[in-house]
C-alpha cells in the first residue's frame, strides 16, 4: 500500500501512463483522428485561404474539446467496478485517485493540443501572437477538460448507459472553456484585454477541481 | 408497512387559478407601440425564463443539501425541480423563437443569451438522462447531486451573458439597478403578476412531482417485495441411490 496523498497521485498517473504506453489507443489513434478532422473541414467548407485562416483557431479549439470528450469516454469505459473495488481495498484515497486520473488525462490532452496545434498552424496558416498567454490557455483548457472528463466519468461510472451519456454531459459543460480559449486568442490577435477570459477559465478549473475532490469519496461509495 | 402517499388535489386548483390570472392580465394589458400584440408572448416567455433559473437554482440547493445530509428528501426536490426547469427552459426557448421570427426576422440567432440558454437546457437534459440510468436511489442521488452542483455553473453565465456581451437579446427588463425598463404601469403589473403566478405554478408542480416520485418509489418497493419464480426452481436434485 502506498501512503501519502501525492505518492498515491503519482502511482495513479504512472499506472495510466503505463497503460497508455502499452495500448497507445489514445495517442496513436485519437491524435491522427484529430489531424484528419482538421483536414476534412476545408474539404467541406471550401479551400479559401483567408476564410480558413479566420476559422482555423476556432476549429482547432472545437476539435480539442471533442478530444476531451473522447478522453472522458475512454476513462468511463476503462474504470470498471472491480478495478475501483481493488483500488479501494488497497487504501487508495478517492481524492488522490481523482487528482491522479485528472493529471494523466491533462498530459494526454496537452500532447494532443501540441501535435494538433502544429498541424493546424500548417494547414490553416494560423498566426501566433502572445506565446506565453497561449501556453497558459492551452494548459487551462487541458486541465479544465481533464477535470470535467474525470469527474463525469466518475459520475456515470458503473451505470449501464454510462459511456453513451458522457458526451452529453461533458460537451455542454466545457463551453466556458471553449469560449475562454477562443476569446483569448481573438483578444491577443486584436490587441484587446484577455484577462477576464483567462480568469473565466481559471474559475472553471478551480470550481470543477473543488467539486471533484470533495465528491470523490461519495461517488466511490455508491 | 410504509405509510401511504398522500394525494393532494389543491395543486391543480392553484395551477388553474394562477394561469387564469396571468392569462387575463396578459390579455387586458395594452399592446406595445412597436411590437403590437406580439408583446403578449413576453408575459409567458419572461416568467418561463425566470422559472428556469429558479428551478435550476433549487436543483443546485437540493443537490448540495443531499451531498451534505444524505437525506433523500433533498434529492427528490432537486430532481423534481430539474424536470420542471427543463420544461420551462424549453417553453422559454420555443416562445422566444416564435417571437423572434416576426421581430428579428429569424427563428434563431447566435445571440449569447439564446446560445447559453440552449446549452443550459442540454446540461439539465443530461442530468435527467443520468437519473434514468439506475434504479438504486442512493447511487442515483449521489451521482446526480454532483452533476446538479456542476451544472449550476451555467446559471450565472446565462443570466449575465446579456451584460457581458453586446448582443441582440435585450438586457434584464425587471431586475435592474435603475428600476424596471417597462414604463407602462399596466404592462409592468401584468408582467410582475405573471412572474408571481408562474412561481406559484412552479410550487404546485413541485408538490405534485415530489408526490409522484414518492409513488414511484413505493411501486419499486412493492415490485421488489413480490416473490417471483426463480429459473431452475422447478428442478429438484436427483436422489442418490434411487432406483
Amino acid at each position: 500500500m502506498i501512503t501519502g496523498f501525492w505518492h498515491q497521485v503519482r502511482a495513479v498517473v504512472d499506472r495510466d501512463l503505463l497503460r497508455e504506453r502499452r495500448q497507445g489507443d489514445m495517442l496513436w489513434i485519437t491524435i491522427p483522428f484529430g489531424a484528419i478532422a482538421l483536414l476534412l473541414i476545408p474539404l467541406a467548407i471550401g479551400t479559401d485561404a483567408v476564410l480558413l485562416r479566420e476559422i482555423g483557431p476556432g476549429m482547432y479549439w472545437v476539435i480539442v474539446m471533442l478530444f476531451g470528450v473522447l478522453v472522458a469516454v475512454s476513462r468511463a469505459s476503462r474504470e470498471t467496478l472491480p478495478q475501483q473495488d481493488a483500488s479501494a481495498l488497497l487504501g487508495l484515497d478517492p481524492a488522490a485517485g481523482f487528482v491522479g486520473r485528472t493529471v494523466s488525462s491533462a498530459i494526454f490532452l496537452l500532447i494532443f493540443e501540441a501535435v494538433v496545434g502544429i498541424v493546424a498552424i500548417g494547414l490553416y496558416d494560423i498566426s501566433i501572437i502572445g506565446i506565453g498567454w497561449l501556453a497558459l490557455t492551452l494548459l487551462l483548457v487541458a486541465a479544465g477538460l481533464a477535470l470535467l472528463g474525470t469527474l463525469t466519468a466518475a459520475i456515470v461510472n458503473s451505470s449501464s448507459a454510462g459511456t453513451a451519456l458522457v458526451p452529453l454531459l461533458v460537451a455542454p459543460l466545457s463551453v466556458p472553456l471553449l469560449l475562454g480559449a477562443t476569446q483569448t486568442y481573438d483578444g491577443l490577435q486584436g490587441g484587446y484585454g484577455i484577462l477576464s477570459w483567462v480568469l473565466l477559465m481559471v474559475a472553471v478549473v478551480l470550481v470543477v477541481a473543488i467539486i471533484g475532490v470533495l465528491t470523490a469519496r461519495p461517488l466511490q461509495e455508491t | 408497512m410504509e405509510p401511504q402517499v398522500r394525494i393532494r388535489r389543491w395543486p391543480w386548483v392553484v395551477i388553474a387559478l394562477s394561469l387564469a390570472v396571468a392569462f387575463t392580465l396578459s390579455m387586458i394589458s395594452p399592446a406595445d407601440s412597436v411590437q403590437g400584440d406580439l408583446v403578449r408572448i413576453m408575459y409567458v416567455h419572461v416568467p418561463s425564463a425566470w422559472l428556469a433559473y429558479t428551478a435550476f437554482f433549487v436543483t443546485f440547493v437540493g443537490s448540495v443539501a443531499y451531498l451534505v445530509t444524505k437525506n433523500l428528501k433533498w434529492d427528490r426536490i432537486a430532481a423534481a425541480s430539474a424536470e420542471i426547469g427543463v420544461y420551462f427552459t424549453g417553453l422559454a426557448l420555443s416562445l422566444g423563437m416564435i417571437w423572434a421570427k416576426p421581430t428579428w426576422g429569424v427563428w434563431w440567432t447566435w445571440d449569447a443569451r439564446l446560445t447559453f440558454t440552449f446549452i443550459m437546457f442540454f446540461v439539465y437534459l443530461g442530468y435527467l438522462a443520468l437519473r434514468r440510468t439506475t434504479d438504486d436511489p442512493i447511487a442515483r442521488a449521489s451521482r446526480s447531486s454532483v452533476l446538479g452542483v456542476l451544472g449550476a455553473i451555467q446559471i450565472p453565465l446565462v443570466h449575465f451573458s446579456v451584460v457581458w456581451w453586446r448582443t441582440l437579446h435585450q438586457p434584464p427588463s425587471l431586475i435592474k439597478p435603475d428600476g424596471p425598463a417597462i414604463q407602462d404601469p399596466l404592462m409592468l403589473t401584468a408582467l410582475i403578476i405573471g412572474v408571481i403566478a408562474f412561481t406559484v405554478v412552479y410550487v404546485a408542480l413541485m408538490v405534485k412531482r415530489i408526490e409522484l416520485i414518492h409513488l414511484d418509489e413505493r411501486r419499486l418497493q412493492i415490485e421488489q417485495s413480490i416473490e417471483r419464480p426463480v429459473a431452475g426452481e422447478a428442478v429438484t436434485a436427483p436422489e442418490l441411490g434411487a432406483t
